[in-house]
């Protein structure tokens, strides 16, 4: 395997599209093997979850962020550090409940949707929600529980894509048996 | 310079890998069970006595107590996992050290390794390597022998 | 654009749900899903990939493409050692397996090897069959990272 070849087509390209296109065709997988779109969403948001708990540590081994003060540095460390780092895109945050404990992450493009159409009577997928899942996984690593959703969807002709996030409540630390 | 041992616990309060390089005494308790617990008990406590106390904000909390045989260096990540690596007195902020534990190692070998399941005491042999590899190789670890 | 380790972490889940969910006697049927999934991926991802690429000279030359380009990108290194006996089996040799390395280096875990090669086993033959060249491709692994694939082409 010495002789050169030279060729187009570029690697990097085609390397951040293995995760679009591998995404795309497990969904068409689910959808055969559920038929039931609920369960396929469910299953979408399960297995991100169950990402969303190992990517964390990978992003804080490779961010070094600290733990976060309050909700709005969480919410800016998710959209300029861990998107922008896995995704390559930044998330705007907006759209805040008044009591602070709810936001919205807006995409005005979302890498997962490349190439995608929305198949008639499919109404009801929710194409990306394994991005809800990945969020709920993660967060729940730095002891936040939160609900995750989706708002809008570009896919299903909304003008932008909007992800909402409700902070519930604290974990904290396991307790030692015989204190309190 | 030179390494007791270490103990890494999650935020469950599981010790998921406990390894010794030059422990020579034991700690006498029943068993190593317990000692995990209370070394788990004893970390819980004086982080928080730690921050309760502290005049300010604390950004890093508690690090490291010495007594007049050791130094016990703590690092928790934000994910609350915890890393304890006892030395000897000689061994100064090792922050770094452990973050880079957590970051090519644990990551690397756990968090990576579908196989392990995490919260659950870590059984890798690669992990198990590649961590004494590590930690045999650091400045501090440098025991003489002569 | 995605950063590379998402897609490690994504592979790792889709096998884990494809072969937690699956009763004993269904294993079977989660690798042939696990292969087929990586063959639709393969074919498309050559389908973008050899958009301006000249045609191939002849089957060794395809092979090279994918032991070169498929796999830097996707693995992102080189096959270490391609072989065949020109009569239509290939053997491309793997030391250092990406989806392997952070597993085993040695015999432990050995029984789930097979589980992260369905697979690329799907995405070389998919890739292949959109290069006009229709195969049966198996893995197999003796120490880990290291991994042989094996081409076999079906001749018409």
């Amino acid at each position: 395997m010495s002789r050169q070849t030279v060729r187009s087509g570029d690697p990097r390209k085609v390397s951040a599209e293995l995760f679009t296109l591998t995404y795309g065709a497990l969904v068409s997988q689910l959808v055969k093997d559920y038929e039931n779109v609920d369960e396929v969403n469910k299953q979408l948001d399960k297995l991100g979850y169950n990402m969303g708990i190992r990517l964390i540590e990978d992003f804080l081994a490779r961010s070094n962020v600290g733990r976060c003060h309050d909700l709005r540095e969480t919410a800016d460390v998710i959209a300029k550090v861990g998107f922008k780092m896995f995704l390559g895109i930044v998330p705007t945050v907006s759209n805040w409940s008044p009591s602070g404990d709810e936001f919205s992450l807006l995409l005005d493009n979302n890498p997962l949707t490349d190439f995608v159409e929305l198949p008639e009577g499919q109404s009801n997928l929710e194409y990306s929600s394994i991005l809800c899942g990945v969020l709920r996984g993660a967060l729940e690593m730095v002891q936040m529980e939160v609900n995750v959703w989706f708002v809008q969807d570009q896919l299903k002709g909304d003008n932008t894509t909007e992800i909402r996030v409700k902070f519930i409540r604290r974990l904290e630390d396991a307790v030692p048996v015989g204190e309190d | 310079m030179t390494v007791f041992n270490l103990y890494i616990f999650d935020r469950n309060g599981t010790c998921l890998y406990y390894v010794e390089w030059n422990r020579k005494k034991h700690s006498g308790i029943a068993s190593q069970e317990e000692e995990f617990k209370l070394m788990y008990g004893m970390i819980f406590s004086i982080k928080s006595f730690v921050n309760r106390i502290s005049p300010s904000d604390l950004k890093d909390g508690f690090s490291s107590f010495k007594t007049s045989r050791y130094k016990c260096n703590f690092y928790e990540t934000p994910s609350g996992l915890k890393f304890i690596l006892n030395t000897d007195l000689n061994v100064g902020n090792i922050r770094d050290v452990l973050h880079q534990l957590y970051s090519n190692i644990y990551v690397e070998y756990v968090v990576k390794n579908p196989l392990c399941e995490l919260g659950q005491p870590i059984k890798s042999d690669l992990f198990k390597t590649k961590l004494d590899e590590y930690v045999r190789n650091l400045p501090i670890f440098a025991t003489k022998t002569n | 654009m995605a950063d590379e380790v998402l897609f490690e972490f994504f592979h790792m889940e889709i096998v884990g749900q494809f072969l937690q969910s699956a009763r004993k006697d269904e294993k079977e049927s989660a690798f042939t899903k696990l292969e087929f999934l990586g063959y639709r991926v393969g074919q498309r991802l050559v389908e973008r990939f050899t958009k301006e690429v000249p045609r191939f000279k002849d089957e060794l030359d395809t092979m090279k493409f994918i032991c070169k380009d498929l796999w830097t990108s996707c693995y992102k290194k080189q096959i270490d050692n391609l072989r065949t006996n020109h009569q239509g089996v290939y053997v491309l040799q793997d030391n250092k397996f990406r989806l392997l390395t952070q597993i085993s280096e040695g015999k432990q875990y050995m029984e789930y090897a097979p589980q992260f090669l369905a697979f690329p086993c799907g995405l070389i033959r998919g890739a292949l069959s959109n290069l006009g060249i229709a195969s049966n491709v198996t893995a197999e692994v003796s120490a880990m990272p290291a991994c042989k694939f094996q081409i076999q082409i079906q001749r018409l």
